[in-house]
């Protein structure tokens, strides 16, 4: 990244939404444009290239889909999308499509801002090291090992793929299509189903405690988030 | 018309009275004539195929003995009498019987079938044109009484009437006048499926793939039966494709009306989230501001958590819309009942920020087989709920495990330390579904939050949930949520 202090674009029809959001993340150290819909955020992220972008789905004129469009087809930037409920389905679309992390309306800004930090870390740091670690956690990529709580943790080669994965992405929604595509290579035989049937093997040899998840988070309607957060 | 049987016998009776003046005709030209034997004879034999042709084979075989006779009479020696002089004279006379026999026979079989063929060609006609013009002609729905109509002037009826399977009046009604139809017959027509004739006029039963949807009643139809019968199905096909375009029509309709009633819905739904989403980023923002200002703070908290159930229910409204809409329907997959209590608690934040939670999951808990949003939905309204009812010292607890009354059935329970159940909500709980506010259940609703537990109820409905209020053994209430269990999953490493 460039720039000393990283640039957000905020993308919201709502002037109000989008002075609120202006304000707080200036206050917390991010400088900040806005745009009034999805044709304006285009032109702004073109001009600008801001260091993520945070934009509203359903939007008059072009959409929060066309903004994450004209976005991937340049770079990498990390895209949050505003969401509500009840468009569950767009915003699988909108994560299938390239956006990085979704927030539901109405959110805290805590979580939006704890959102915001988790993006910009990700886009500052270099490529997925070799050993990830976490609290209680370690996965070593190269060695292929996983060690919970100093005991080795026995997994399969698609449990360990979609762990790597999950973890590779930690802070963020990874997609039933995602993994899909990545752990299965999009084979057609996969299906959803097969995903879960992996994924819920694979919490209960990691999960210390199925009361309280503390690695592999449920994504209602999308797939799943990993959790804990890297240790540096 | 050629089909016609009346017209073919009063053409028989024509060619038999026509029979002797012939034979005398053509007797008097060969005498004039002064013709021999042979030539008599061919006349003869003419005479015969004309007959046979005119009249059919029996007024040609009749044919044939009078010209024999007149032949013998008038042509061969001795003439005048009936006998035959020379034996050479008996062979042409039986020669000429069997030839004019033959020929005549012949002639009036070749004459059947060419009227047979014209009746064919003229039924197919009939039918072709009822088929155009029930099918072809007009694509409108609503064409039943026109169809009926084309269908008695093609079987030549002079009047008739449709009469619709189970309705007593007719459909429609064509001609001068309808003559009372005797509903017995019309259900004689119905239930055998074959037609039935009665007092002057023809019911058609009128059944398309195993099924009769009506009669057709045709008084003095002159098409004859085949024709009929094929008509009677044509029309039944007629009536059969008025109905499927009817629903096609409904359904097409029913089709806008979700479209938008879902574009109604998400348009609400985005116009209600977003100034509550701009109320909410104000308070955390009032909040950073007012820090050290411990009232205004306090008046803060109060407002953010008033937002937030405005949120909630707002959320549970435009869900129970969506479901009772039929605009969404639930999309169950397997949820971990740990990661519902999560997002239930992260959902109460504000509310639970200064309660004891205490969860519990049974070691080999199934996962639920839900919708997520619902279920989540329903457990936040009822966690709600216990937070409101029961006293903030007292811990809340989160409880699950597998159903013992059920093995595919997973329990999910929020249990309090509250009053109790109040009589307004278990009369609400045991009575009606409908989720409608009464005045009856008015005291239910403000003393534990009624219309969120109406709308967990609905909303565990729509999730094939059942959910039910005890009273706790030791005082509090358990709202006890009964959900399918996920499909246990196979082994993967077996797979793998």
């Amino acid at each position: 990244m460039s720039r000393a202090t990283p640039l957000v674009l905020v993308v919201d029809d709502d002037p109000s939404i989008r002075q609120t959001l202006s304000r707080e993340l200036e206050a917390a150290g991010y400088e900040t444009i806005s745009a009034g819909d999805g044709v304006e955020g285009k032109a702004k992220f073109e001009e600008s290239r801001p260091d993520l972008v945070i934009t509203d789905l359903a939007m008059p004129r072009a959409d929060g889909m066309a903004v994450i469009t004209a976005v991937r087809r340049i770079d990498r930037t990390p895209v949050i999308v505003l969401s509500v409920r009840g468009e569950e389905e767009d915003k699988v679309r909108a994560l299938d499509r390239g956006a990085d992390d979704y927030i539901t309306k109405p959110f805290s800004l805590r979580e939006l801002l704890a959102r915001v930090r988790t993006q910009i870390r990700r886009a500052e740091a270099g490529p997925v090291a070799e050993v990830l670690r976490f609290p209680g956690l370690e996965i070593d990529r190269a060695r292929r090992t996983v060690v919970r709580d100093g005991q080795d943790v026995r997994l399969t080669p698609t449990e360990l793929a979609i762990l790597e994965l999950l973890a590779g992405h930690a802070g963020r929604p990874v997609t039933l299509r995602q993994i899909i595509a990545k752990v299965w290579k999009g084979a057609p035989a996969t299906t959803v189903d097969t995903v879960r049937v992996h994924v819920g093997s694979l919490r209960r040899k990691l999960e210390p405690d199925a009361a309280n998840p503390r690695y592999i988070g449920t994504e209602p309607w999308v797939g799943y988030r990993f959790l804990a957060e890297l240790v540096e | 018309m050629a089909t016609d049987p009346r017209a073919i016998s009063r053409r028989g009776a024509a060619a038999w009275v026509a029979l002797p003046f012939a034979a005398a005709l053509v007797t008097l030209l060969a005498r004039f004539a002064e013709a021999n034997a042979t030539t008599a004879g061919f006349a003869y034999l003419l005479l015969v195929l004309g007959l046979a042709t005119w009249g059919g084979w029996a007024v040609g075989a009749a044919a044939s003995v009078v010209a024999m006779a007149c032949f013998n009479f008038f042509f061969l020696p001795p003439f005048g009498t009936l006998t035959i002089q020379d034996p050479a004279n008996w062979a042409a006379l039986v020669t000429f019987l069997i030839a004019s026999t033959v020929a005549s026979r012949l002639v009036a079989t070749a004459q059947r079938r060419a009227e047979e063929a014209q009746s064919r060609q003229r039924e197919v006609e009939i039918l072709y044109d009822l088929c155009f013009s029930l099918f072809a002609a007009s694509q409108r729905p609503g064409v039943l009484g026109e169809a009926a109509a084309r269908t008695l002037r093609a079987i030549g009826a002079e009047s008739g009437g449709l009469y619709l399977a189970g309705q007593e009046a007719p459909a429609s009604t064509f001609g001068p006048e309808l003559p009372p139809i005797d509903r017995d017959l019309r259900q004689r027509a119905l239930e055998t499926q074959e037609i039935v004739e009665a007092d002057g006029a023809v019911l058609l039963p009128l059944h398309v793939g195993g099924m009769t949807n009506g009669v057709l009643v045709a008084r003095g139809p002159s098409a004859p039966r085949a024709v009929l019968e094929s008509a009677g199905r044509l029309l039944a096909l007629a009536i059969e494709r008025e109905r499927l375009l009817g629903e096609a029509a409904h359904l097409e309709a029913v089709r806008e009306s979700d479209t938008l009633k879902t574009s109604l819905l998400r348009a609400v739904s985005h116009d209600l989230r977003t100034p509550l989403t701009a109320m909410r980023l104000e308070i955390e923002s009032l909040e950073g501001r007012l820090a050290g200002q411990p009232e205004a703070l306090a008046s803060l908290g109060g407002l953010s958590l008033e937002q937030g159930r405005l949120s909630r229910r707002i959320d549970n409204l435009l869900s129970l819309a969506r479901l009772e809409g039929g605009v969404a329907r639930p999309h169950p997959e397997p949820v971990p009942p740990a990661a519902l209590f999560r997002s239930a608690r992260e959902s109460l934040s504000l509310i639970l920020a200064d309660r004891a939670v205490e969860i519990r999951v049974a070691p080999h808990c199934p996962d639920v087989w839900a919708d997520p949003s619902l279920a989540l939905e329903t457990l936040v309204n009822l966690l709600e709920n216990a937070a409101r009812a029961a006293p903030a010292s007292q811990p809340l607890e989160l409880a699950a495990g597998p159903d013992p009354e059920a093995h595919d059935k997973v329990r999910l329970e929020v249990l309090d330390r509250g009053p109790g159940l109040p009589p307004g909500v278990k009369r609400m709980l045991q009575g009606t579904r409908d989720l409608r506010r009464t005045e009856d259940d008015a005291a239910g609703d403000s003393a534990a939050g009624g219309l969120g537990l109406r709308i967990a109820r609905g909303l565990a409905d729509a999730n094939g949930g059942v959910l039910t209020l005890l009273d706790r053994p030791g005082g509090g209430t358990i709202a006890r949520l009964i959900l399918p269990a996920a499909p246990e999953p196979p082994d993967p490493e077996e797979g793998a």
